[in-house]
């Protein structure tokens, strides 16, 4: 089952220096942003930072290499998943997410079981002033890992690696007959989004001030796998559309159910319910995500601006006239 | 009567049938020829509803069926052979033919219709209880059209009917359609590769290229044009 | 041995309703390519129908059968409004619209029926059926799960393989465009199928419901233990499915009686991931390995 929906943006000059003058703006526009908010809207600030260093991955894994995972980490290890696809990697990987929590927590010693370990988080270095608030640092730190991280990953994606993932993506066996290795390729997109799983892991970590099994089961990588498509499958932008999503529905939806005065019962899962609707709803409204609806409006803005008349109705449904 | 009025379909940028207008009338057979890409099996495809055409109309006694549901189209009696034959795999030869049936109002039809796609085709009675799959590529073809034909239908749109298929098998099946042409005054819409053949038994014929329709004559007469045939039918 | 005996009972049991689910899923699968990951939500929603059907005084057997025909619709509904305008989207899209379902249902049924956790009661006793002076580790309650689940499994191999209707479904699942072709109202058969297969998940909510007791997310161990059965049969068979949701519940109460509850799932995950190595389709997958 090949997914091909998504488009890289197909820049004709893909250069480091271009990325890095990129990620150099943005990491200033940030440190700004970071400065001007208060404590919370640090947390969360860095709350996204780190979803979009995760999503991003697991969008390379999902999006670009076309590969369902539910969790994906220690399925590697097993090295089963290069030989399933479609659905049943996604079950072995349902499976896999739901039992290693309880692995953790049968082998308490080790992980510290359900209470999990306290991870204690670095404090602001002395020079920034004492008063320097904690969540800013972390802020800080969050969002100079995933700029880091989008600049290496936009840079693979335009080398030959980057290519082979899409061509495995979009047509396994011409990519074999291509002389691309197959089972090879989707090994190098399992290791790139595991590593970027590892890096955000631990952040979060600091993050939260913890780590405990149930923290990263089946709930989290639903959640990655729904920020990737609401935001765009297969688009580093897309992740961090689909990040900020992530991290602004429950904290507008808590907002919102403890300023109404509900019953507990309809208070508590309000937010799960909006969350619910809004996974939904992205998918019959906008099935390319944000970053393709925003693609879209784009691309209509252009041609009404300059008047060129447009060729076809949109990004993908034009090759598929049979509609029903 | 199947009429087909200025018709247009596009995939995206590619017009695949531009401005195509004809007619086949009750108990007449059209032959239509083309080079590979030429439009035809879009256009029977869009007569069935599959494909939605950009302009013009799909007529079928006067009603505009252009804007029907495929299956709404079927059930008005327009039967498809699809190119590269369209079986069910998994179903059984004689599952794939009761589907066929399904349309006939009454079991004992049904039976018939069973019975007469077994005698027309001697391989499938063998083996009526094995999955389509386990067929041949030329016993697909033969499940294909007895399964078309099973539904009795008004029209039948036949795509490239002669792939895999042994000459004389070939020559069985459509001497069995001038029958029910004849008979029942089944219009039929033949698609072929060997042009020789299909003018041979088709009343009229229809020459695509790129889309547009190039030539529209009398069978016969089409087969004596020494320089169309030369141009657009290589024989 | 008598430990065996116990286990194996209970994995019949538990088994059978780990069929029906890996079924239900299945059904749907094979009739649009979709991983309904909602329908365990979606049995939990019916089964709290049922107990609300019984607290406003319905005698058990209707609110059973409440249970059975929102399912039916339910599945239907969703099929028709909400699955249907994706057909045609990337798999992981109709993947995250079942889980928007999922969360939604998981989310109103508290909402609707009060978030504590409730009892639900069985059909018949829970208490284990005497033979003379012998007490068997078997209930009557257990025998009914058994005997629903095989005649409902029974009265769908009946209407696939036997009638009319059953075979414009499997048609439809198979191919549609030829479907069509034939003049099968296709979308007719696909909303159909998903209402049958959620009548199945509905029933697998009803069955465990006294022994898990009921809460918003009690069907979700349910979905993964049936999911993965699905999977071990190869996801397009219905038998592989029943074969599947079997060994995993008596895998499950094997590793559940003799390591300790604790590691069921891991249990579960150990046989899945054995067995896809050997077939990364699953054990009865009828379609020949698709190389594109
Ligand atoms: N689904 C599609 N998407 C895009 N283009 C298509 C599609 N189907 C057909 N085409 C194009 O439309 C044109 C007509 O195709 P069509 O299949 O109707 O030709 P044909 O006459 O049946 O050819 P053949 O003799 O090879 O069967 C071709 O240029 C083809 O590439
Ligand atoms: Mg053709």
């Amino acid at each position: 089952m090949a997914i091909r929906l998504a488009r890289w943006p197909s820049r004709t000059t893909p250069t480091l220096g271009r990325h890095l003058a990129l990620a150099v703006g943005a990491a200033i526009l940030l440190l700004l942003l970071s400065s001007q908010i208060g404590a919370y809207d640090d947390y969360n600030l860095a709350e996204v930072a780190i979803f979009v260093i995760a999503v991003a991955g697991l969008n390379v894994l999902t999006g670009v290499n076309g590969q369902l995972s539910l969790g994906h980490g220690a399925l590697m290890a097993i090295g089963a998943a290069a030989r399933l696809r479609g659905p049943y990697l996604a079950g072995a990987t349902l499976a896999l997410a739901v039992g290693l929590p309880q692995i953790a927590t049968r082998y308490s010693h080790v992980f510290g079981g359900e209470e999990g370990l306290t991870v204690t988080p670095p404090g602001p270095p002395d020079w920034l002033g004492a008063d320097f608030p904690p969540e800013r640092w972390m802020a800080w730190i969050a969002i100079a890992a995933a700029l880091v991280t989008i600049v290496l990953l936009a840079n693979l994606l335009q080398s030959s690696v980057g290519r082979s993932f899409k061509a495995v993506r979009d047509h396994e066996a011409a990519a074999a007959l291509a002389g691309i290795d197959v089972a090879r390729t989707q090994v190098h997109a399992f290791v790139v989004s595991s590593a970027c799983a590892g890096l955000a892991g631990s952040l979060f970590a600091y993050w939260s001030g913890l780590t405990a099994p149930a923290g990263f089961g089946v709930a989290l990588s639903l959640q990655l796998l729904s920020a990737i498509v609401i935001g765009g499958l297969g688009s580093l932008s897309g992740a961090v559309w689909g990040s900020i999503i992530l991290v602004i529905i429950p904290a507008l939806t808590g907002g919102l159910a403890s300023s109404l005065s509900l019953a507990s019962s309809v208070a508590n899962n309000l937010p799960l319910a909006i969350y619910g609707s809004v996974l939904v709803l992205a998918m019959l409204l906008v099935p390319n995500g944000i970053d393709g609806g925003l693609r879209r409006l784009l691309v209509l803005a252009r041609t009404r601006w300059t008047g060129a008349p447009s060729t076809h109705k949109g990004v993908v449904d034009w090759d598929d006239p049979s509609g029903g | 009567m199947l009429e087909i009025t200025n018709l247009t379909v596009a995939y995206g940028p590619i017009v695949a049938l531009d401005n195509v207008s004809f007619s086949v009338a009750d108990g007449s057979i059209t032959a239509v020829l083309g080079a590979n890409g030429a439009g035809k099996t879009t256009l029977v495809r869009t007569i069935s509803g599959l494909v939605r055409s950009r302009a013009g109309s799909v007529r079928l006694d006067g009603r505009d069926i252009s804007r029907l549901a495929p299956e709404a189209i079927a059930r008005l009696g327009i039967g498809h052979v699809p190119e590269g034959r369209g079986v069910l795999a998994e179903l059984t030869v004689e599952e794939n033919l009761r589907l066929g049936g399904l349309s006939r109002a009454d079991r004992a039809d049904r039976q018939a219709a069973l019975s007469e796609a077994y005698e027309l085709f001697m391989p499938l009675a063998q083996r009526r209880h094995l999955p389509a799959a386990t067929l041949s590529g030329g016993e697909r073809q033969m499940l294909s059209i007895a399964r078309a034909l099973a539904a009795r239908p008004r029209v039948l749109l036949l795509d490239e009917p002669s792939l895999g298929l042994a000459g004389r098998v070939l020559t069985q099946i459509m001497a069995r359609i001038k029958q029910l042409v004849e008979d029942r005054k089944l219009s039929v819409l033949l698609i072929e590769q060997n042009a020789r053949s299909a003018l041979s038994v088709a009343d009229d014929a229809v020459v695509l290229s790129l889309g547009r329709i190039v030539a529209h004559d009398r069978a016969q007469r089409l087969a004596s044009e020494e320089g169309l045939r030369h141009a657009y039918l290589g024989f | 041995m008598q430990r065996f005996i116990v286990l194996t009972l209970n994995g019949l049991t538990e088994g059978s309703i780990y069929a029906a689910m890996a079924l239900a899923l299945v059904m749907i699968w094979r009739a649009t390519q979709v991983v309904n990951f909602a329908q365990g939500a979606m049995a939990m929603f019916t089964t709290y129908l049922a107990l609300f059907s019984l607290e406003r005084g319905a005698p058990y057997w209707m609110a059973f059968l409440v249970a059975l025909l929102c399912g039916l619709l339910l599945g239907g509904v969703i099929e028709r409004v909400l699955v249907r305008p994706v057909e045609s989207a990337p798999p992981l899209n109709i993947v995250i619209l079942t889980l928007g379902v999922l969360l939604v249902l998981e989310a109103v049924a508290p909402m609707i029926f009060g978030g504590q956790i409730r009892s639900f009661p069985a059909a018949f006793s829970i208490v284990g059926i005497k033979l003379g002076s012998l007490q068997v580790p078997f209930s009557a309650f257990d025998l009914f799960t058994l005997a629903s689940v095989v005649f409902l499994m029974v009265l769908l191999l009946l209407l696939f393989q036997k009638t009319d209707l059953g075979l414009r479904m499997r048609a439809s699942a198979f191919n549609a465009e030829v479907s069509r072709l034939l003049g099968i109202r296709v979308g007719r058969m696909l909303t159909l199928g998903w209402a049958l297969a959620s009548l199945v998940g509905a029933l697998s909510g009803l069955l465990i419901a006294p022994t898990l007791l009921l809460y918003p997310t009690y069907m979700d161990q349910v979905l993964v233990f049936g999911f993965t059965g699905a999977i071990l049969g190869g996801l397009d068979s219905p038998p592989g499915a029943v074969v599947g949701g079997l060994a995993m519940g008596f895998s499950l109460s094997y590793v559940g009686g003799y390591f300790g509850s604790d590691l069921e799932t891991v249990g579960a995950l150990v046989i899945l991931v054995a067995v896809l190595m050997v077939r990364p389709r699953g054990l009865f997958t009828l379609r020949a390995q698709r190389v594109v």
